[in-house]
């Protein structure tokens, strides 16, 4: 068995039989081969679902949110990119730091799922790594009660903005013709806001349809309506987890859209990774009497 | 019935193109889905025969957003008028599924049910001839076989045309008048032949749904949707991606003094789904959402109709994005 | 430009805060300084007021241009509204080119109480630069069932002429 694995059932059976925590939520392998999806587990016995392999990509932290009210603590395991989302949510005062046990998982990357389920298991080897990990910067957590492992080298050090910037060298009509035909894709199933650990708001403009915001009807005017909205809420907040991405059902590239404000932010307002310290306000909570001006 | 070869594809949607709007799955922007033959050609998408389409072909007879009526206000009056139909020619899918064909006999049941025929649902199906294919070549993630779809012979009631795939051809049986006619369309391309229909692969996924709903009527209370519940994110993509997932919302949109009632597809999984005026939501959370869900599917559908409201397609098993799996569920409620 | 350009009138919505812009467009008026009557003015308390949603709603239900005008950084009326508009907005305009619209047609301009002819300035030469580029199609959010309408029009000119 994985080792990492092994720790990862050994503390939680260590954790819940003491009583220190009252649930442990981890990942339990899915259906298929390339899933590996979210389990809370409440007694020592169920310890052994747990599991670590390279589709842990689904993101714990935002689960902490249906546990906001409970009176125990809950221990979560994070990778990087989770951890991030932690202070996220810490951040955004959504939840208590008291109330959770961060157990933290030093990420090798994960791979891509829905390009493994084009081919067969004992291709696996071939399979790239999801498109946001190919790029990481934090893969060690940066926020933990209690590491398993030791912490890897980040496969980057600058930001990714290639596929950015070829989106910029385009003219306004190709740009259009390229986001109208991934809008039209959408079917608003919403799983990119509901993945999304910025996305924490108890009342959506988007489940409210009486607030006139944006009707039921879906064409690709309101679902870029919702896309850019959405984005513009999570700009400057985004942890850059790509949940969104690895959700849509549609093959929308959402990260897209979130890489370039994260780009503008750190080329206008100085570099900024979000979720890495949740002392400094985020880039649209605060201003700089010296901010670039434009508009004169 | 009429056999053709199927390096003779091309040929065969072209010349049913020319009478009917011809709907295929395929590919375009990493995407599959159900799209006209004539879009296919143009942005040069591949047509895809292999695996289900991520979408399912419901939208062409409940589309995810459709007019109802069109208003207007006029000297103070409230005008009202039928929206002109948007099918010009009868159209023609293919190839459709077993499993697909049978989630059309689900949204039949309930559009076109005695007590109420739905007008605009009517028209479409009456306009549309179904090709469905019976498939060799079963995914990791089917189980139709388990949910009770003849996997050799296709629901009768909503398939128009046979096909079998015989590996290198397409066998071509025409199983209602409309079916006839759209042989009678590609009959030249091949020849009338006697062939035996071939033996169905083993499905992996195999469950049992003898006496489930029964079952399940009286399990509304138990622990088994506590472990379920954990995993949803609450977002509606199962019930978009479903063959038989018909739940709808009416909605207006009003510019200026004009407007269009809209009917939409809605989700269970949503918040706002079941919220009462005056802000009560008989089911508050994703344990009553989730439960709803595969109780809509595996019970009450049942109740209502005597089939299941889930077709095997395995779609959801694939794409739920923390993989909430209904076949886990059925092995486990049975194992209750 | 084509002769359709010739005879078109854009619809610009400007959202103009209430203590600088908004006494900046009254000044003009008070000085009967003419500027194009395709401004729709929407008075805000604050430019900070002005959300990216109502830029996007604007282009969705048919206006051609929007401009978002506030006090000067520094003279905001509540202190700060105007440096969190200024961060907003340098970001939403970058996000609206990413998305394929016209850069033309969005602008964020400072514009303060005294500056009526500077109001005159930037209406008249927005409305010239959205005029030369012609309507807005990008974006729209149109009744999707115009035929219907087409064929009430129709009937009614046809009654008329009888």
């Amino acid at each position: 068995m994985n080792p990492i694995a092994q720790e990862m059932q050994n503390i939680a059976k260590e954790l819940l039989t003491s009583g220190e925590v009252t649930a442990v939520i981890g990942w339990e392998k899915g259906t298929f081969w390339y899933q590996s999806t979210p389990v809370m587990i409440t007694s020592a016995e169920e310890a052994d679902k747990l599991i670590w392999d390279e589709f842990c990509q689904p993101n714990l932290s935002k689960y902490l949110l249906d546990y906001r009210l409970n009176e125990g603590k809950v221990a979560i395991f994070v990778k990087g990119c989770d951890a991030r989302a932690f202070n996220r949510l810490l951040q955004d005062n959504q939840i208590e730091r008291q109330k959770a046990y961060l157990i933290g998982i030093p990420c090798p990357g994960m791979k891509d799922h829905k390009q493994a389920a084009l081919v067969e298991e004992s291709a696996k080897d071939s399979v790239p790594l999801a498109k946001v990990c190919q790029s990481c910067r934090y893969p060690n957590p940066v926020v933990y009660d209690r590491l398993i492992g030791s912490e890897v080298t980040p496969r980057a050090t600058e930001p990714d903005f290639s596929d950015v910037m070829a989106l910029e060298a385009m003219t306004p009509d190709e740009r259009y013709a390229f986001w109208q035909e991934q809008h039209t894709k959408c079917i608003r199933c919403y799983a990119c806001r509901n993945a999304c650990p910025a996305c924490n708001c108890r009342n959506c403009i988007f489940s409210d349809s009486k607030s006139g915001w944006i009707s039921k009807d879906v064409n690709t005017s309101e679902n870029q309506f919702y896309a850019i909205t959405r984005a513009t809420h999570v700009a400057g907040r985004c942890v850059e987890c790509g949940q969104c991405e690895m959700v849509c059902p549609s093959n929308i590239p959402i990260m897209l859209m979130n890489k370039k404000y994260i780009k503008d932010i750190n080329d206008l307002f100085g570099k900024y990774d979000a979720g890495i310290d949740i002392d400094t306000p985020t880039p649209l909570g605060h201003y700089k009497l010296d901010d670039p001006e434009e508009f004169m | 019935m009429i056999v053709i070869d199927k390096n003779k594809l091309t040929d065969l949607l072209d010349a049913l193109n020319q009478s009917y709007q011809v709907i295929v799955p395929a590919k375009s922007a990493d995407l599959t889905q159900f799209m006209p033959y004539d879009a296919v050609k143009e942005k040069n998408a591949e047509i895809i025969l292999n695996e289900n389409t991520v979408l399912s072909p419901k939208w062409l007879f409940l589309p995810q957003s459709e007019g109802m009526y069109a208003f207007w206000a006029k000297n103070k009056k409230l005008e009202i008028v039928d929206l002109p139909s948007d099918l010009e020619k009868m159209r023609i899918v293919f190839p459709v599924r077993h499993c697909d064909v049978q989630g059309i006999a689900c949204l039949d049941k309930v559009f076109l049910d005695e007590r109420h025929v739905d007008g605009q649902y009517l028209e479409k199906r009456e306009k549309t001839v179904v090709m469905a294919l019976m498939c060799n070549n079963p995914k990791d993630s089917c189980f139709c076989a388990s949910m009770g779809v003849d996997r050799a012979h296709a629901n009768n009631t909503v398939a128009d045309v046979q096909v079998y795939d015989l590996g290198s051809e397409y066998a071509f049986e025409a199983l209602s008048d409309k079916g006839q006619q759209a042989v009678e369309a590609i009959k030249a391309l091949g020849s009338e032949k006697t062939v035996a229909v071939p033996e169905v692969k083993e499905q992996k996924i195999k469950v049992n749904i003898e006496g489930l709903p029964e079952k399940l009527s009286g399990m509304f209370y138990d622990s088994i949707w506590d472990s379920f519940m954990f995993k949803c994110i609450g977002c509606g993509t199962c019930a978009f991606i479903c063959p038989t997932c018909y739940c709808f919302d009416i909605n207006n949109k009003i510019r200026g003094e004009e407007g269009v009632k809209l009917r939409t597809w809605d989700s269970c999984m949503f918040d706002e789904y079941m919220l009462m005026a005056g802000g009560h939501n008989p089911r508050p959370g994703k344990k009553e959402r989730v439960r709803n869900r595969f109780l809509h599917k595996l019970e009450y559908f049942y109740e209502n109709y005597q089939m299941m409201l889930c077709t095997g397609c395995g779609r959801c098993l694939r794409k739920c994005p923390m993989n909430v799996d209904i076949v886990k569920f059925i092995n486990q409620a049975n194992a209750k | 430009m084509s002769s359709v350009n010739e005879n078109f009138e854009p619809k610009i919505l400007v959202f103009a805060c209430n203590w600088c812009t908004y006494a900046g467009a009254d000044l003009a008026g008070l000085s009967r300084l003419q500027y194009p009557p395709n401004v729709r003015i929407l008075r805000v308390p604050c430019s900070g007021r002005v959300n990216p949603q109502f830029v996007l709603r604007a282009f969705q239900r048919g206006i051609d241009g929007v401009l978002v005008c506030g006090c000067h950084p520094g003279d905001c009326h509540y202190t700060s509204g105007n440096y969190y508009t200024r961060r907003r907005y340098l970001l939403m305009k970058r996000m609206l080119e990413f998305m394929g619209t016209d850069p033309e047609r969005f602008q964020t301009r400072w514009i303060s109480g005294s500056e009526g002819p500077k109001f005159q300035e930037v209406i008249t030469e927005a409305t010239g630069i959205i005029k030369a580029i012609g309507p807005n199609r990008k974006m729209r959010d149109d009744l999707t069932i115009q035929a219907a309408f087409a064929q009430r029009d129709a009937e009614e000119e046809e009654g008329e002429a009888k």
